[in-house]
């Protein structure tokens, strides 16, 4: 079902909560003026050369995808695009809606009614955009198949028109070109999956971004390279991937959390936990934990629990709690409470029960990892408890099955620095040093320093993405110039009151 | 499956021990890098060990792969070099991306390796070259001590040793320049590997696959191209071969029957590489390297492109070749070729110095005795060989000279009577003796300087009512407002002769007083600029008389007369320079010798002649405060463009001598001059100014830097100018660094709004007025909407100066532009009408306003201001007389010199007598596009402007003060009210007249039509009727934009020689056989009437007969105008040019002309 949870990650969902502000003012437009008006963003953008419109443009699919007359809409888009019906680029679009989506008259006749729309430019964005509607549609009604031949073509002619804007639009396209191929049989851990075989077009798309500048097609790309290598666990060839390019800093914050995220997942696998964690971190905080992202939220927080746990460090409480993750954090919470007191058999009790849930989030190799984590934690909770345990207790409480082997992870956890602690092999204790105050020792500094530095660095991200409007001073100076005006009118009146007593100004040669 | 899914097994071949093995690793990888590269990238080394193996089979596919990673990776520098090792597995003709990418790569390594290899030339010894060869070539008899003086261009400063820490500085300069043309990152650091570190066999590959590139631009023709790359590279053999191969093209193709493209795509390629050459290449060594090389080409091809060679020629200053060329084509004989020649010496009129024409002339074939020694005379006028000339004897020649000129001048049909007295045995026949005699007259500048003159005046649409506006707007009696007037009567009536509004406003003349009669006089220079053939005469009643009697007029309209003479011979002082140096000489009177400083510094501008220098170094000794700087200013206008070191020298010391910061002023704008398109030259002054304590000084320097890099548009000089900008402590100075942002860029208008956006808005007003000037300079006749868009928020400005310099710039950028080109246009001369007439505004801005509207209608409506001559080159007096005119902030006189860069936009064509037929061309615009803004328009517009003022002025003290004027003036105000209206309806009178002849009938009568009705009316009719296409009479206003619309009529008797562009344009008679019409000269007929106003000689000396109150005005001559418009203002202006019109007759010019010049012995 991994297809699930990439629905819902896949939309733009990331920037939805924006767009719920933003487009909220004209929500009950019909979904095909919407798609007109975008025309007109697009068109906009290709003038003033800024992206901006087109991501505003794009921003408005995840609304109206889902109204009803979806189909309709994008037919009525097309017509008003391509007025002529013999168009090629419109047949290409017509072809993949539904029969009768396509002859619908009323969509026809409504598009010419609006003599005003005629002269929007049959320019290669709208066409794109269309384009890329399409492919949504397709992907709602689960035509998988078509979709893929489709975007295949699409994805090909978006890269030979090499047009700067038609960045945005293309990373769009290469997203679900990417997606209707994993949805193909067989689905991805398989090695035969038809995801391999689009691993060179993201290649050269990548490549060709990359020295077209084309800042989020690259981003896209990278991505999807990323996801495409994960989906097949070619972690190595990812790992090589990533060390060998560059995400572009200018990507949009949606392509860098999926980045992070990642990133993270490769390198948990590579067992660098701390790395891991640094960049999972970054990936939940960045994504917007409401609205139709939060599929995102929940996967990029699960992986977080999984790694700090790794870490051997414990989840707060408090993570559980929120509503929008509470129930989907359900068997995590399990499994937390289980390392948490370090109960082996509650922790394999957990793993039997929640396997499936695991594996889908594709956790579960990693969960199976925890269970020497488990045993440590439970080490260290004895080691916190009694000052002294002898080694048969903690074959009993750990569920170990024989003295030697809790002689053995004990050793273990003491050589790994988990519990000060040393070994009576004599008379087979368990002997722990008293533990030091927290406080004296440098770690609450260090966790606030972390703390800071992670508030810091997201400061000046939100500093660097601020935008400055354009000429603002101007009014200032307009409204500067209107007070002189006003205080010169003020003054020729003054002037002029004066002037009715005395006889003006024939004082004779000024100047001369 | 597609290709491999992981590289791992293959990568593990490479360390296989067995070669077949590696070997179809490499293939396999070569065929799926892209999804494998980066599983292979760690392989690197293995492969480069493989490509470094001697042994090894297959080392170029090992670099092809090498090449492949690298480029994946990024590393696009290695990626190359690898390439360049893969040999023939490089493909550079399959277009993807990877090898594009390879290619551009190349391309950029070549132009860095060529640029290294051909370093600019040391700026010094580019310096040197070209002052020596000026020196050798320009001043064949200069002196010993100058020329020696000018091999040392940084004598000024040897004494004083200069820290040249500057942005300027010589070192920084070169290793920028060596970047530039590279363009982009190519100087940057690290950008491409260090051609020297290139190992040798690379670079030879990277010559064979440029080779192979140039190879296939030359197949599909893609000339253009490969010059681009050439000239970037300073590759000169490639440019070369470019240009030989396109010709060889042609050649063959032209076996093949396709003449007419390939003809047409050399012509485009030498058009292109002249262009790039002139406006691309900022360094003038490497510049005249290329025009070399393009003169020594143009030669070797059959048919060549006189034109072209013509402009290199001028830009050479090769004078023998352009005189060798005139020769030729006139042995020729044939109607085609003496067209050309023709052409060709407007061409070289047009953008030759006086000097350059000078030496062309005396080359010229001496057929003729006579011919033979006008020249001499020329030559002697400027700088006699004896320093004290025995007077007689150079009077006794320059008359001569000057009844010659006279003759040929005054005549349409000029040689047909007096050749045969000329004409010496020596002439091989009398056509050619008479073609030479032609040549001369158009090098000398008369025959331009007369076809122009004759289409301002046929075709002066000024509209006399602005002018009564502005009048009545400003208090005469205050000198700002009356000098702002006389400005604005100036420009709008420049160089059309008519100057009917002084007759018509005595009372308002005789207002002026000391300096404003001294502008005033002046500004008749101005009205008649180019009325060679009576000039002087005209001035005459004005000017210094020879015997000093009682009967002097004031020093002021003196002092102005001897400027407007100037200016009437502006760049053309032949004739009066040695009339106007002999009254500079003479006169102890200061204000005398500041007019005639000022003449002599207009009329001989240039000519490089050192005995004027010397003369008016003289009166510089003199250290007086009110002519140090007209002096300083005219030694520099002299010394134009010489660079000469001398000058400089003297300049510069006696700057720091004197105490009078006017003088220092004048000479340091004395010294931008010399240094006038000296670029790379004038450096070493620059930063010596720059650096001086003396504010002064220092705005000399950047004078410096407008004027030496003027057009240029050098990157350099925009830095040294931003710096200065901000940062200098002199408001002077910032305020000239700003403004000269807009000499430096004029040829690319549309970069300047942006650079001085932020400077608008600067705190300080110094530099806000500079950034409005800046504009105004650099888009002066475009009508740019970015510039204008700055500019009107400006014209509120806080600062009443400001605002000026806002109004100027705004009327210098509409300069001709109409409701159909710019829909501002009629807002803002509303608006300047509005501020002119608002009693609150403060002077300075009602200056502006009123010397904006003069700009606006500048020489009746048929003037634009063109910094750069049709054909491209700098237009030496324009820019002069701009940066000139910008003085005027603390000279107001100098104002007058703006109308140096008046240039009449029309297109007049000339057959090859000589005369001007009447024959039609086809404009393939809609007439209204380009039409004269509508005069009736104007009056509407006032109409309701004047309800408007009429309520502003209801107060009640207006009201009052007009009642105390009627009571005390009687009836005369009555008067000034209904002048506007008589001026009005013949003007309008007039001009339908006139233009019956000049636009075609359709559109007249529509005009007709179209002046009862209101606007939108008229507006709809226009539209309705209005198809694209129309023809257009000879000598008939074609705006700038709407040259490339022009199209001469396939079938039509009369073929131009040469491309449209505006001025004089030669034309080749089809039938001469056929009789032809030709258009009747009104000019010459009616500049009589204004010499009629001096031509009365009885009534000029008889000064009792006048009004006590105008003979005290001194103003002489003006007074006999009045005497006769006087006597007749309240009968109306028509009887006045009656009475004139007798006048003429009594007068019939050459003879009386003569008559007056022996008078003045």
């Amino acid at each position: 079902m991994a297809d699930k949870m990439v629905d819902k990650m896949d939309i733009d969902a990331v920037n939805g909560e924006k767009e719920e502000v933003k487009v909220g003012p004209a929500p009950n437009l019909p979904a095909e003026r919407i798609i007109i008006n975008n025309f007109n963003l697009i068109n906009q953008a290709v003038d003033a050369f800024d992206a901006r419109f087109t991501l505003r443009a794009l921003r408005s699919i995840a609304t109206i995808r889902k109204a009803d007359n979806f189909a309709e809409a994008i037919a009525v888009g097309i017509k008003t695009a391509f007025p002529k019906p013999r168009d090629n680029a419109r047949r290409v679009l017509e072809d993949m809606l539904p029969e009768r989506v396509r002859t619908a008259p009323g969509a026809g006749s409504e598009a010419n009614g609006n003599a005003k729309e005629q002269d929007i430019a049959e320019i290669a964005e709208v066409w794109a955009y269309l384009g890329v509607l399409i492919q949504v549609y397709l992907y709602d009604h689960q035509e998988y198949k078509k979709g893929a031949n489709f975007s295949t073509n699409f994805v090909e002619k978006v890269r030979s028109f090499n047009r700067r804007t038609m960045d945005a639009i293309g990373a769009k396209a290469y997203f679900y070109f990417s997606l209707f191929h994993e949805n193909l049989d067989p689905k991805p851990p398989s090695k035969q999956s038809p995801v391999i075989g689009i691993r060179p077009s993201l290649l050269a798309a990548l490549r060709s971004a990359v020295i077209r500048k084309d800042a989020e097609t690259q981003a896209a790309a990278t991505v999807l390279l990323l996801r495409n290598y994960i989906s097949t666990a070619d972690i190595t060839q990812d790992d090589l991937l990533v060390a060998q390019t560059q995400f572009p800093t200018s990507a949009a914050n949606n392509q860098v959390c999926r980045y992070l995220y990642h990133l993270g997942r490769i390198r948990a696998i590579q067992l660098a936990y701390t790395d891991a964690h640094d960049h999972l971190e970054s990936a939940t905080r960045k994504s917007p934990t409401t609205g139709p992202a939060v599929g995102f939220y929940q996967q990029s927080t699960k992986l977080l629990i999984v790694v700090e746990l790794l870490m051997g460090d414990i989840p707060s409480r408090s993570l559980f709690r929120q509503p929008s993750l509470e129930a989907a954090l359900h068997p995590y919470f399990k499994l937390v409470q289980a390392v948490r007191v370090g109960d082996l058999q509650a922790f394999l009790k957990c793993t039997g029960t929640y396997e499936p849930q695991f594996r889908q989030d594709g956790t579960y190799t990693l969960i199976l990892r925890l269970r020497q984590n488990v045993i440590k934690t439970g080490v260290r909770m004895l080691s916190l408890s009694y000052s002294r345990i002898s080694l048969r207790d903690i074959c009993t409480r750990l569920g170990v099955s024989s003295e030697e082997s809790a002689e053995y992870i004990t050793a273990k956890a003491i050589r790994d620095g988990v519990i000060e602690a040393s070994l009576d092999h004599q008379n087979g204790h368990l002997v722990t040093v008293p533990a030091k105050d927290a406080y004296s020792t440098t770690e609450p500094s260090e966790a606030f320093h972390a703390r800071i530095e992670a508030l810091l660095g997201m400061r000046d991200e939100c500093v660097m993405a601020m935008r400055y409007p354009m000429n603002k001073h101007r009014q200032e100076i307009a409204e500067a110039a209107k007070a002189r005006e006003r205080e010169r009118e003020l003054a020729k009146e003054i002037v002029e009151g004066d002037a009715e007593g005395d006889d003006g100004d024939d004082g004779g040669f000024e100047g001369m | 499956m597609v290709g491999l899914v992981s590289a791992a097994g293959v990568v593990g071949f490479l360390s296989e021990p067995d070669q077949a093995l590696q070997v179809f690793a490499l293939e396999k990888l070569n065929e799926d890098i892209e999804s494998v590269w980066t599983e292979v990238s760690g392989s690197i080394g293995q492969i480069e060990a493989l490509y470094e193996d001697e042994k090894f089979s297959h080392r170029e596919l090992a670099a092809l792969v090498l090449s492949k990673i690298y480029y994946n990776l990024q590393e696009y520098n290695e990626a190359m070099v690898f390439a360049l090792g893969a040999g023939d597995h490089f493909d550079i003709e399959n277009a993807d991306e990877y090898e594009e990418t390879i290619v551009a790569k190349c391309i950029d390594t070549y132009i860095s390796l060529c640029a290294l290899h051909n370093p600019p030339k040391p700026a010094s010894s580019t310096i040197g070259a070209s002052e020596s060869g000026d020196s050798t070539s320009s001043n064949p008899n200069a002196p010993p001590a100058a020329a020696m003086a000018m091999g040392s261009p940084t004598m000024p400063f040897s004494q004083a040793v200069l820290p040249s820490k500057s942005l300027l500085s010589r070192k920084d300069e070169n290793t920028w320049d060596a970047s530039a043309p590279g363009g982009g990152n190519a100087g940057v650091p690290g950008a491409h590997p260090h051609p020297l570190t290139l190992q040798n066999v690379t670079k030879k590959n990277l010559q064979s696959v440029i080779r192979r590139i140039f190879e296939s631009c030359y197949e599909v023709g893609a000339y253009k191209q490969v010059v681009g790359i050439a000239v970037e590279a300073r590759n000169m053999e490639v440019l070369r071969e470019a240009i030989l191969r396109v010709s060889k093209a042609e050649k063959s193709s032209k076996g093949k029957g396709a003449a007419h493209s390939g003809a047409s795509q050399t012509d485009e390629l030498m058009e292109y590489v002249l262009d790039i050459c002139m406006n691309v290449v900022q360094e003038r060594g490497f510049r005249n390297q290329i025009l070399k090389l393009i003169l020594e080409l143009l030669n070797d091809i059959p048919s060549p492109d006189y034109f072209s060679i013509a402009r290199c020629v001028v830009y050479l200053d090769q004078h023998a070749m352009a005189s060798n060329m005139l020769r030729e084509l006139i042995q020729k004989g044939d109607g085609k070729s003496l067209a050309i020649a023709y052409q060709l010496s407007f061409d070289l009129y047009e953008n030759g110095t006086q000097e350059f024409l000078q030496k062309v002339m005396e080359e010229l074939p001496e057929s003729e005795e006579e011919k033979k020694e006008e020249p001499k005379a020329n030559g002697n006028a400027v700088r006699p060989a004896t320093p004290h000339p025995n007077e007689a004897e150079e009077t006794d020649e320059s008359t001569q000279l000057l009844s010659e000129l006279q003759d040929s001048a005054g005549d349409a049909a000029p040689s047909s009577t007096i050749l045969p007295s000329r004409t010496k045995p020596k002439a091989e026949n009398e056509e050619q003796g008479k073609a030479f005699g032609s040549i001369r007259q158009i090098l000398q500048g008369t025959k331009s300087i007369d076809l122009n003159l004759e289409f301002l005046f046929r075709s002066s649409h000024s509209d006399k009512a602005i002018l009564n506006k502005v009048r009545d707007s400003l208090e005469a009696r205050n000198s700002i407002f009356h000098t702002s007037v006389t400005f604005a009567n100036a420009f709008m009536n420049a160089g059309t002769t008519v100057d009917s509004f002084f007759r018509e406003n005595l009372e308002w003349l005789g207002k002026a007083v000391n300096w404003s009669k001294f502008t005033a006089t002046a500004a008749l220079g101005v009205i008649h600029r180019g009325n060679l053939s009576q000039g002087q005469k005209l001035l005459d009643p004005y000017l210094p008389k020879e015997n000093a009697n009682a009967n002097q007029g004031s020093p002021y309209s003196q002092g102005g007369s001897l400027y407007a003479l100037g200016l009437i011979y502006t760049n053309h002082g032949t004739n009066v320079l040695d009339y106007l140096q002999r009254q500079f000489k003479e006169t102890q009177e200061e204000v005398v010798q500041h007019g005639g400083a000022l003449g002599l510094g207009v009329a001989g501008m240039a000519t490089g002649s050192e005995q004027l220098y010397e003369d008016l170094k003289n009166v510089l000794y003199q250290d007086s405060a009110i002519n140090g700087e007209a002096v300083g200013t005219a030694m520099g206008l002299v010394m134009l463009g010489t660079g000469n070191v001398k000058a400089l020298e003297d300049m510069i010391q006696y700057s720091h001598d004197t105490q009078h910061e006017k003088i220092v002023r004048g000479l340091a704008m004395g010294m931008a001059l010399v240094m006038y398109a000296r670029q790379e030259a004038a450096d070493e002054l620059i930063n010596g100014l720059l650096d001086d304590a003396d504010p002064a000084l220092r705005y000399g320097g950047i004078m410096t830097v407008a004027l030496a890099y003027c057009g240029s548009g050098s990157n350099k000089a925009v830095r040294k100018l931003l710096h200065v900008a901000v940062s200098d402590v002199s408001d002077d100075v910032r305020r000239a660094a700003v403004m000269s942002l807009g000499f430096v860029l004029f040829r690319k208008p549309g970069s300047v709004p942006r650079m001085v956006e932020l400077l608008s808005e600067s705190y300080n007003p110094h530099v806000r007025y500079g950034a409005t000037m800046a504009l105004g300079i650099a888009c002066a006749g475009t009508g740019l909407d970015e510039a204008i868009d700055l500019l009107e928020p400006m014209c509120k400005d806080s600062v009443d100066f400001v605002r000026q310099g806002a109004f100027i710039a705004l009327a210098m950028i509409m300069v001709q532009q109409n409701e159909a080109m710019n829909p501002k246009v009629s807002s803002i001369r509303k608006q300047l009408m509005q501020s002119l007439s608002d009693r609150h505004e403060d002077a300075m801005a009602k200056f502006g306003c009123a010397i904006a509207l003069g700009i606006i209608d500048a020489g009746g409506r048929n003037c634009t201001i063109g910094l750069q001559t049709p054909t491209g080159n700098l237009n030496m007096a324009a820019i002069v007389g701009m940066a000139v005119f910008t003085q005027y902030w603390y000279w107001f006189p100098l104002t007058h010199f703006l109308s140096l860069a008046f240039t009449p936009t029309a297109i007049i064509g000339v057959d090859q007598d000589l005369e001007i037929p009447s024959f039609k061309f086809h404009s393939n615009t809609r007439p209204s596009m380009f039409d004269y803004p509508p005069e009736q328009e104007v009056k509407a517009e006032e109409a309701p402007e004047k309800v408007k003022t009429a309520v502003l002025s209801t107060t009640a003290q207006a009201k009052r003060r007009k009642l105390a004027k009627d009571r005390k003036e009687g009836r005369e105000s009555m008067d000034v009210d209904t002048a506007p209206a008589a001026g009005k309806a013949d003007a309008g009178e007039e001009d339908k007249m006139e233009t019956d002849d000049v636009v075609d009938t359709a559109k007249v009568a529509e005009e007709k039509e179209g002046e009862g009705e209101g606007k939108d009316a008229q507006a709809k009719k226009k539209v309705e009727r209005e198809k694209v296409g129309f023809e257009m009479e000879n000598m008939s206003r074609v705006l700038p934009g709407q040259i490339r619309y022009v199209s001469f009529l396939e079938g039509g008797r009369y073929r131009p020689v040469k491309k449209p562009t505006s001025g004089v344009i030669l034309l080749e008679d089809t039938t001469p056989e056929e009789s032809k019409s030709l258009l009747e000269l009104k000019a010459r007929k009616k500049t009589t009437k204004p010499a009629a106003a001096p031509g009365m000689p009885g009534s000029a000396g008889n000064d009792s007969e006048m009004p006590d109150a105008l003979r005290d005005l001194g103003l002489t001559g003006l007074g006999v105008g009045a005497g006769a418009g006087g006597a007749a203002a309240a009968a109306g202006v028509l009887t006045a040019i009656d009475e004139d019109e007798e006048g003429a007759e009594e007068a019939p010019v050459p003879d009386e002309f003569e008559v007056e010049s022996d008078e003045e012995e």
